[in-house]
């Protein structure tokens, strides 16, 4: 789960996985992603019980959005 | 099994002490705050990470390697908050979270590419970018979520 400066770069990387052609996601997508109302709680007393159970689902329906319905980002099955 | 909120308290004190110093505190750090014995500590320490599988401790030790979205362990994802550089983030996607973690301040983020090495640089507030030095920067992941999680190189 990284940044890189392009796609390009991604692709020349030596460890590039050429299965995870689809593994590309924009930044404003991955903030949106990585930003939803359960991340904005990280801080509170009752972060652990109340709001991480929560984000599986809240994780689930972004993707979605973003149109990552593949097993690849919802949950893989271990890499061939 | 600890009382719940003990768990959440413990969990609390560790990502508050991240955020205070960069580092994640010890077990035995932990004891005192909470009205624990060490060994108390110790064990509320493992039932939060069961808890919260996203984090790790080092192998073989019961030492915080990762918290996110901070890392303990240095990462190359340097986070730097008013000018100073004392947090690093798990990982790249984890990175654009800790703008969360600082409410109403500059989050900046600096890593090296791993194909080029060259820096890439990008700042946030509040869930908001703000400045991304290549604009062409992008996320990667490479063998989808679950399989990587943890394992070393994490990609």
């Amino acid at each position: 789960m990284n940044l890189f400066r392009s796609e390009e770069h991604v692709r020349r990387w030596s460890q590039f996985n050429p299965a995870a052609e689809e593994g590309f996601i924009a930044l404003p997508d991955l903030a949106s992603f990585f930003g939803t109302e359960t991340r904005q709680h990280m801080l509170d007393a009752d972060y652990l019980s109340v709001w991480y159970p929560r984000r599986a689902a809240e994780r689930r329906a972004v993707l979605e959005r973003l149109g990552k319905t593949s097993p690849f980002w919802l949950g893989t099955p271990a890499p061939s | 099994m600890a009382d719940p909120r003990l768990v959440d308290r413990m969990f609390h004190r560790i990502m508050r002490t991240l955020v205070e110093t960069g580092r994640a505190p010890h077990y035995a750090e932990l004891a005192r705050p909470l009205s624990l014995s060490v060994g108390e500590a110790r064990r509320a320490l493992l039932e939060v990470m069961q808890a919260y599988p996203i984090g790790w401790l080092h192998p073989e030790t019961d030492y915080i390697a990762s918290f996110p979205p901070l890392n303990s362990l240095p990462t190359q994802y340097r986070i730097s908050v008013r000018g100073e550089q004392k947090w690093f983030a798990q990982c790249g996607f984890e990175a654009t979270s800790v703008t969360w973690l600082f409410p109403g301040r500059t989050v900046r983020i600096e890593a090296p590419c791993l194909d080029c090495g060259d820096t890439m640089l990008v700042e946030m507030r509040d869930g908001r970018l703000l400045t991304v030095n290549p604009r062409s920067v992008v996320g990667h992941l490479n063998y989808g979520f679950g399989p990587s999680r943890g394992t070393p190189p994490y990609l």
